[in-house]
């Protein structure tokens, strides 16, 4: 089997522009310069005086907690970890305080996996690590990407046992996907590697489209655009895309749209996006603004040749397939004229036999977690699924293992009926509308706080029909029939059955006894169904809890605003008390 | 100037949906399809005993209710169309002919579906999925969805004639409005015109909100009227605009402008008659339904079409209509939460500017802008801003 990546991209030769370094590295270094002459010192020093005062307070309390636990209680300490997470954040800090404890062998697990992902980061980068350092100078968002640990463990906090370890199997998988396109846009990028032999191989895909176009191309390397940039970055980073927002809107874009696309056409406007690339996929895909950033882009790389490939809204009538289908050959042909590749049937067939393996064991996870002991759930495996089915795409073989592996794991906590997050099962929860998980780290929140375990999400229900490996035709369809249910168009596009009925539809599956209602602000497509929910909600007997939200601009809606609806509603409506008092109530706006 | 001879009765005939003229062409056995999108073709719609309504929500107030089922972020227009539906104001039509265009319109007829809002046994809803682009396949995708999800359905329900014959004649009819308001339009081109903006604007409203062949006898007249009207000697007007942008159904909208010294000399904008109102051109001898259909696709303007062709038409279009009527500016409009021109508007707006050299007002607005006083400021400031260029033009003489 041949290596994935090609390693070949690695070595593709760099024509740096050592002028162009220069200059920046001389810009940075008379900010930083300001910086250091403009800071007030003294206001640093009240800083750092204020922290030694703050950590000296905590670790009293800590101590003291210590020193009234019975024997008892320091066992369950010892084996099974800490109790109170709110302590873990502290006022107008980026990072946790500290680590958490998760009992000995968890920690050991944990921390087993945190040296692996710093190992997987640092040789992953010293593959070509040069033109890297010089995006970190060139571009903001690159910073972010120094969090990513930060990201894994806000994650999987409250986790133990099987669920920690399946959770770090598939956030690394994630990041070893990151790591190495980050390596290729850094290269190809003309600010950065200016690598044309690399940038000649890479084709740029719109934000959401799905990558299984690019399984055909084994010799091509296919990117989504704004995925770094962006969309990955504000779920790292909450606060990451606020000057993109800010930027775009200072050049007239209403205030009301999502920041999603927002954030793209930001990007632009601030020239945060790479330059390079052979051509770029746009995509009407998934929203009414989607389909309007790709103007901005457009105009932004004039001399980037661009594909739109666009499919039928109303996706459910066969009459509109004779299209959709040749849409993609279309766009195969203008990648082949482009790149000069050639489409690879056997390369793509082999991709897709993969990925009908994967959504068998993704159908495996969900039969585990309809029954009353779920095993995996929580923010990875939702960020996982959604990777897996959009931009992996079973074009990577490694990631077959993953698969294997986790089943592996999930099966056998599955027969020790174990809990995720260790007696903190309360109640069943699915997640609809547009999902927030990882901008507030909501999930996790909610079943450590309040006990609610999220058992599945609305985006992670998409296409699971295995998808046509022979007749090339019938592959084309499947191709395009795949294509128009991708994460966030399957539910919101095509008519309301897709989305309302369909809720109804997944209640009864998954037997849930509440259900988490996104309300995301900007979003029309969904916002335009609110009152129906609301009415039929009643009708179904079903517990909606509505949080409001507005993705990446935490300005709009704060996250302890997101969790005060919860904690109104848990304690009001349904009468209880957190599991965990020290999460209700605390400061995480400045935090990643 | 005197007054048109009509024009109070089509102001009145805009003050509902179900106007004097819609009920006269029903209780003569006919059968109201409302729309709303320019993506549906609207000759389509007016086959044998079917005739077109142009939906709209005159006097629109408050929008309560269609605010508890779509939220407050959404398109007002949609909401307000939702309203009235709510309200029974268009327990009249037949039918619904709907695009899957836009989010906000689709959960509107959505919502109409769900909520029942028409109880008429027949009623139906129809919605028909739009390409985003312009390739033979997308138009091959479109008459396909013309036929299955519109005329086909129209046969159903309400038992009409969907043959080219049909159709052809629907598109001779179609073609003499278009003529007569092409003709009136023209006229906005004089530097002292027999007509105004806002004129205009109710004229082109009443030919989509009215059955076509109810309307037109008294277009023929007022063709001939505005031939030989005599302008007063003195010009109107202080500036003259174009106005390019979404929908604008709202009467205020143009007379506020108007009212500020702007003479509406273009009107690229849904409801307006750029596009609309341009003669479809046929080979009797070709497939007649591509050819309507691919006329809509061709002539669309919609902030919707993303492909590059499309993007630079809509730009070289209110370029070319700025210069073809002599404007001096252009007003570029959006309805407020409308998703397309929100990110059309900035873009463009700074394009015309920058790269056509046009003085551009950009602005968003509500569905029913009333006597607004912001929007009417900015108007006049934009009027003023083009009167001084224009004396900076001519060397500071006033």
């Amino acid at each position: 089997m041949a290596k994935y990546p090609d390693p070949s991209f690695f070595k593709k030769k760099d024509k740096m522009n050592l002028k162009l370094q220069a200059e920046n590295i001389k810009e940075i270094g008379g900010i930083v310069g300001r910086m250091l002459l403009e800071n007030d010192w003294k206001h640093t020093a009240g800083q750092i005086a204020e922290n030694f005062k703050a950590t000296g307070k905590r670790l009293s309390y800590e101590a003291s907690l210590a020193a009234s636990m019975d024997v008892d209680q320091w066992k369950d300490f010892l084996l099974n970890g800490e109790k109170q997470l709110g302590k873990l954040y502290r006022r107008g800090k980026m990072a946790t305080v500290r680590r958490e404890w998760r009992g000995i062998k968890d920690t050991g697990v944990d921390f087993y996996e945190w040296c692996r992902m710093w190992g997987m980061l640092l040789a992953t980068f010293s593959k070509d690590l040069i033109p890297s350092l010089n995006g970190a100078l060139h571009y903001r968002w690159m910073i972010s990407y120094f969090c990513c640990h930060s990201f894994m463990d806000k994650n999987t906090l409250g986790l133990r046992s099987k669920a920690l370890k399946m959770h770090h199997e598939l956030i690394y998988a994630i990041f070893r996907y990151v790591a190495e396109n980050l390596v290729f846009l850094m290269k190809a990028d003309e600010k950065g590697g200016n690598s044309e032999e690399l940038s000649k191989k890479i084709v740029l895909l719109d934000e959401m489209t799905m990558a299984q176009i690019m399984a055909g191309f084994p010799d091509l390397v296919g990117i989504p655009y704004q995925l770094m940039p962006v969309f990955l970055l504000s779920e790292i980073d909450q606060l990451a895309c606020m000057p993109y927002i800010d930027a775009v809107e200072s050049y007239g874009l209403p205030s009301d749209t999502c920041p999603v696309p927002t954030s793209e056409c930001g990007a632009c406007v601030v020239d945060a996006l790479p330059h390079m690339g052979a051509c770029f996929i746009s995509s009407s895909m998934p929203c009414d603004g989607s389909v309007m950033a790709s103007s901005y882009t457009s105009r932004r790389f004039k001399d980037l040749p661009t594909y739109h490939l666009t499919f039928p809204v109303r996706y459910e009538d066969e009459s509109v397939m004779e299209a959709a289908v040749k849409d993609i050959k279309g766009c195969i042909r203008f990648i082949e004229e482009q790149t000069g590749a050639k489409w690879s049937w056997d390369a793509y067939f082999e991709a897709m036999k993969r990925f009908n393996k994967e959504t068998e064991y993704e159908l495996a996870k969900w039969e585990v977690n309809q029954t009353p002991y779920p095993q995996l759930i929580g923010p990875c495996y939702e960020l996982f699924r959604k990777w897996n089915y959009e931009m992996d795409g079973g074009i990577d073989p490694r990631i077959m293992k993953t698969f294997e592996k986790v089943d592996k794991l999930m099966m056998k906590a599955y027969e020790n009926r174990e809990e995720p997050w260790r007696g903190k099962m309360r109640h069943r929860a699915i997640v609809w509308s547009v999902p927030a998980h990882y901008y507030a780290n909501f999930s996790n929140w909610l079943a450590n706080c309040w006990g609610i375990n999220v058992l599945v999400e609305m985006e992670s229900l998409n296409f699971t029909k295995p998808l046509e490996t022979e007749d090339k035709e019938e592959a084309l369809r499947d191709m395009a029939r795949l294509y128009e249910r991708m994460v966030m168009r399957r539910h919101t596009n095509g008519g309301y059955d897709h989305v309302l009925t369909e809720l109804w539809r997944q209640v009864e599956i998954w037997k849930p006894d509440i259900v988490i209602m996104y309300q995301h602000v900007s979003c029309k497509n969904m916002s335009t169904l609110n009152g129906l929910f609301d009415d039929q909600a009643r009708e179904h007997g079903v517990r909606l809890i509505w949080i409001e939200h507005d993705l990446m601009d935490p300005r709009t809606v704060s996250r302890s605003d997101m969790r005060a609806k919860v904690n109104e509603y848990m304690r009001t409506v349904m009468r209880e008390e957190p599991l965990d008092p020290s999460l209700v109530d605390f400061e995480d706006d400045a935090s990643w | 100037m005197k007054d048109l001879k009509y024009m109070i009765e089509f102001e009145d005939l805009l003050q509902s949906a179900d106007n004097d003229l819609v009920r006269q062409a029903q209780k003569d056995g006919n059968f109201a399809i409302g729309y709303t999108c320019y993506h549906m073709p609207e000759v389509l719609l007016n086959v044998d005993k079917c005739f077109s309504v142009r939906l709209r929500a005159p006097r629109s107030t408050s929008v309560d209710i269609a605010t508890y089922y779509m939220s407050n972020y959404t398109c007002e227009f949609a909401r307000s169309l939702l309203e009235r539906g709510i309200e029974g104001g268009y327990a009249f039509l037949d039918g619904i002919a709907g695009v899957d265009a836009c989010s906000a319109m689709n959960r509107c007829y959505e919502h109409m579906e769900i909520l029942g809002i028409n109880e008429k046994p027949n009623f139906f809803v129809t919605h028909c999925d739009i390409p985003y682009k312009i390739e033979d396949y997308t138009v091959d995708a479109m008459t396909t969805q013309m036929r299955l999800r519109l005329l086909n359905v129209m046969h159903e329900k309400c038992g009409v004639d969907t043959s080219d014959e049909a159709i052809l004649a629907a598109v001779d009819e179609h073609n003499e409005l278009c003529r007569i308001m092409s003709e009136i339009g023209d006229m906005r081109k004089q530097d002292n015109p027999p007509i105004t903006g806002y004129e205009y604007h109710v004229l082109c409203l009443v030919s989509y909100c009215c059955p076509t062949s109810y309307i037109l006898p008294k277009l023929r007249e007022t063709v001939e009227e505005i031939r030989s009207r005599v302008p007063d000697e003195k010009k109107w007007y202080r500036a003259r605009v174009a106005v390019v942008g979404s929908e604008v159904d709202d009467l205020d909208f143009t007379r506020l402008l108007e009212e500020s010294g702007a003479f509406v000399v273009a009107d690229r904008f849904c409801y307006g008659s750029k596009p609309g109102r341009e003669e479809i051109k046929i080979d009797r001898n070709g497939d007649i339904l591509r050819q309507i259909v691919e006329h809509y696709m061709r002539t669309s303007e919609c902030a919707r079409y993303m492909s590059e062709e499309k993007i630079s038409q809509r730009r070289v279009t209110a370029d070319s209509l700025a210069r073809d009527y002599r404007a001096d500016g252009i007003v570029f409009e959006q309805m407020k939460f409308c998703d397309f021109w929100a990110f059309e508007r900035p873009l463009a707006s700074h394009i015309l500017q920058e790269e056509f050299g046009w003085p551009v007002l950009s602005i968003d607005r509500p569905y029913s802008v009333r006597s607004s006083g912001q929007l009417r400021t900015r108007f006049q400031a934009f009027v003023e801003a083009l009167e001084i260029k224009k004396i900076q033009q001519r060397g500071g003489e006033v």
